[in-house]
């Protein structure tokens, strides 16, 4: 072997080893495996395996509109306490504007106000209050929101029973959620489409005008049934107690109700639920789920014991996906879906075997036609190929990248193009061959001038792709990870491993010229 | 040894630049063509960019016509297609707001819930991601010109980068015009199928450019015309080896990937072939516009 250092051997060889001992495992892919070798497998994105991929928008403008709402209770509130008169309330999108009939206390009613609200930018114009909501205050309006948002999502996702869910924020006010193996997408999107606010209502039977006028007087609001839209409630706006203080819920079976949802209360909530129970006996208090009234029975007697039913028309899984969510507790504002992909277990494998069956078809005529132009070495460069795959899926595995539909479009895309280094050798070795005769020195320049072209055109081609991965989304940025892997991996098995197949080809056949 | 290669020639003889002014035409006349059609007819946008909402099926003792019947009662803008065989149907309705193209979905699969085998996809995109998607795409292939760009001219003196873009804007031009006229859908799948296209054009292109630069160097004398002419020759087994190789690999892909893939390969295909193209006969006759020898200025 001439002039072919040993390390140089040992390296190639030791690559090589390294690149099919760490496809195997992808190769082999055991799913449950928990062996620590076995582990080191590709991950198959949603499009293969099967699955919902979910993008929520948490709807601000809601909790914004509340925050307005609340400005105008507590300035209300506050104003009564100080006897000052209000004229008019203006509700703006971005501030509330009240009109007070003078300027007496209205800086009093200002500083009270500011106790409570920090960081609101309030402005006094004679006898105008604005209290503004400014964008600071709106920041951690969001930010909570949204770090809420995600502990809800999450344990409601964890109660469905969805194995290794993906559940992160993406970008300002969105939560991105990759649910693989999800057969009923449909059951998810239920699950995740309600806000799920329950409270607990006085209902006022008394205020007959009120609902005739479908005007609320201040301090108490209208509920429309949950099952019958003409059934209206007037109810005290302040609720007695909330989903906040449950500590369970499961579904039940009543015998004169049928199914139903049973929930305990911790001690503060069974302490407010007892007291109200026991000062209004004879009134009915209501169920209010997410601005409906589920069910408004009359209390015949005080509960003290923190726990009771809720009934309605239920059936077992709705019974059953209302506990979920009192126990996964409300969203601070309503989520909305504004991208889904879901794909079926059936599609994802269809997609896997015509990707497998387009890999080895395009392999095969790859090699056949290597073999046709060069012979010999097409078929040296056909070994590099080989192991250029077994590499590009040792990589993909022990790296923990996502295999996705396009992504094999990106290995195919990577057999054709990996044979370009090759050709770009071969091209320039038969150039050489043409100048000289010394068969080493006609294989050393070749590879020696072929480098720079060679890294020039992979360099262009791994910018396409490093900025695809920037920029791109999902199952793009899986194109994009086994398109730069194979470029890699191409340079590597052609300036190293062909490299070395070629001066093993030609000691062993002790060539004494060379045409290529 | 044996092998074909030696069929072609080492130091083949063509004159391509002699031609220039025929296939300059051709693709000034092909750019124009596509930008007409891109501003009058447009891409076939699909749901990525469009937003809407999709649903595949796999049936079974039904037809498309049945299901279309049972469906177009309740939805006028709805658009059902055979995909790939006639047991699977796409069912495609147009966007409305987030919260009723979700329901949409529910009340469609309810409607033909027994005829169906297999819901095997559902896509919703909605107006606000779609928009979203078809800003970030655009970044995406113009960031990547740019880097490209600078990239050459990094490597490269500045002639060659100007040359490298002109032909890459053909390219990425021409590839659109004809996916309009083929009315291929353009979905995220084909913005990746551009950017690598305009990776593996330029690729073609800097092989012949560094050889363009290697013979500036050694033949000094030479009349640029015959230099460019040389390069080209020197590089084109190579050229046609790679494209041919490549286009193996897409062909593979597009007969055998699956439907879904089907519209991505098709774009590479028609990609390379014409970054082949515009290599050899677009890329090199630009830098004749500059009728000075770069290396001079070196030496």
């Amino acid at each position: 072997m001439k002039n072919y250092p040993i390390w140089k051997s040992f390296t190639v060889i030791s690559l090589v080893l390294l690149g099919i001992i760490f496809a195997i495992p992808s190769i082999i892919y055991d799913e449950n495996s928990e062996n620590w070798f076995l582990k080191n497998k590709i991950n198959l994105g949603l499009d293969l395996q099967g699955g919902s991929y979910l993008l929520l928008e948490v709807q601000l403008d809601v909790l914004y509109k509340e925050e307005l709402d609340n400005f105008v209770d507590s300035a209300r509130l506050i104003s009564r306490d100080q006897a000052a008169k209000i004229e008019k309330i203006d509700i703006q999108e971005n501030s509330v504007v009240i009109f007070f009939a003078n300027n007496e206390k209205i800086k009093d009613i200002r500083d009270s106000f500011f106790q409570m609200y920090r960081g609101v930018t309030l402005q006094i114009n004679n006898n105008i209050l604005i209290i503004k909501l400014n964008d600071e205050y709106r920041k951690i309006i969001q930010d909570s929101a949204i770090k809420q948002s995600l502990e809800i999502v999450r344990k409601r996702i964890d109660e469905s029973g969805t194995k290794e869910p993906l559940i992160q924020r993406s970008g300002k006010k969105r939560i991105l959620l990759q649910l693989p193996g999800v057969k009923d997408p449909e059951r998810i999107k239920d699950l995740l489409g309600k806000t799920a606010k329950l409270t607990f209502h006085i209902v006022d039977n008394d205020n007959v005008s009120a609902l005739q006028n479908n005007l609320a007087p201040f301090g108490k609001i209208i509920v429309q049934d949950m099952y019958d839209e003409n059934t209206k409630y007037l109810l005290d706006k302040r609720a007695v107690v909330g989903g906040e203080n449950l500590v369970d819920a499961k579904g039940s079976f009543d015998q004169t109700e049928g199914h139903a949802v049973s929930f305990r209360f911790d001690t503060e909530g069974a302490q407010k639920f007892g007291k109200v129970t026991t000062n209004n006996i004879g009134k009915n208090l209501a169920v209010v789920l997410d601005g409906v009234v589920i069910t408004a029975p009359r209390i015949s007697s005080a509960i003290t014991g923190g726990s009771g039913i809720i009934t309605g028309n239920f059936n077992a899984q709705e019974a059953s996906d209302l506990a979920v969510l009192l126990r996964a507790g409300a969203l601070p504002a309503p989520l909305e879906i504004v991208e889904e992909r879901s794909v079926g277990a059936g599609l994802g494998a269809d997609s896997i075997a015509a990707g497998q069956i387009a890999a080895i078809i395009g392999m095969v005529l790859v090699c056949v036609f290597m073999i046709l132009i060069y012979g010999t070495f097409g078929a040296l460069a056909n070994v590099s190929l080989i192991v250029n795959l077994f590499i590009i899926i040792s990589l993909l595995g022990t790296i923990g990248a996502t295999l996705t539909l396009p992504g094999i479009a990106g290995i195919v895309l990577t057999i054709g193009m990996a044979v370009d280094a090759n050709v770009l050798i071969f091209e320039r070795i038969k150039e050489e061959s043409l100048k000289q005769t010394k068969v080493f020195q006609i294989v050393k320049n070749g590879f020696d001038r072929a480098m720079s072209t060679i890294l020039d055109a992979n360099i262009t081609t791994l910018i396409a792709a490093v900025l695809l991965f920037a920029f791109g989304s999902g199952p793009i940025r899986g194109f994009s990870i086994t398109l730069s892997l194979g470029v890699i991996a191409s340079m590597f098995t052609a300036l190293m491993l062909t490299n070395f197949l070629v001066y093993m080809y030609l000691s062993f056949a002790n060539k004494k010229e060379l045409k290529l | 040894m044996f092998g074909l290669n030696k069929i072609i020639p080492v130091e083949p003889n063509i004159n391509f630049l002699g031609l220039r002014r025929n296939f300059l035409i051709f693709s000034i006349l092909a750019m124009l063509i596509s930008i007409v059609l891109l501003s009058i007819k447009g891409l076939n946008l699909g749901i990525d960019f469009k937003g809407g909402t999709l649903i595949e099926v796999s049936t079974k003792n039904t037809s498309i016509g049945e299901l279309r019947a049972i469906l177009s009662s309740s939805y006028s803008d709805v658009s059902l297609q055979e995909f790939g065989n006639e047991n699977i149907i796409l069912i495609r309705l147009q966007n409305k707001s987030n919260q009723e193209s979700i329901e949409t979905v529910n009340s469609v699969k309810n409607l033909i819930q027994d005829k169906v085998v297999e819901f095997r996809r559902s896509e919703f995109v909605g107006p606000t991601i779609s928009s979203e998607l078809l800003f970030r795409g655009f970044q995406a292939v113009s960031f990547a010109l740019i880097a490209i760009l600078i990239y050459i001219w990094l490597r490269f003196e500045w002639q060659f980068g100007f040359g490298a873009v002109v032909a890459l804007t053909h390219d990425v031009l021409f590839t659109l015009g004809l996916l309009s006229i083929l009315n291929v859908e353009f979905s995220l799948a084909t913005i990746a199928a551009i950017l690598t296209i305009a990776g593996y054009s330029i690729n073609d292109t800097v092989v012949i450019f560094d050889r363009v630069r290697e013979n500036l160097r050694k033949y000094k004398k030479l009349e640029l015309v015959d230099l460019f002419n040389l390069s080209v020759n020197n590089t084109l087994s190579r050229t046609i080896m790679t494209s041919l190789t490549t286009l193996l690999a897409l062909v593979s892909l597009f007969i055998f990937g699956g439907e879904v893939i089907r519209p991505f390969a098709l774009t590479m295909i028609i990609g390379v072939i014409i970054g082949t193209y515009s290599s050899v006969f677009i890329a090199v006759p630009t830098l004749l516009i500059f009728k000075f020898r770069p290396q001079d200025e070196d030496d």
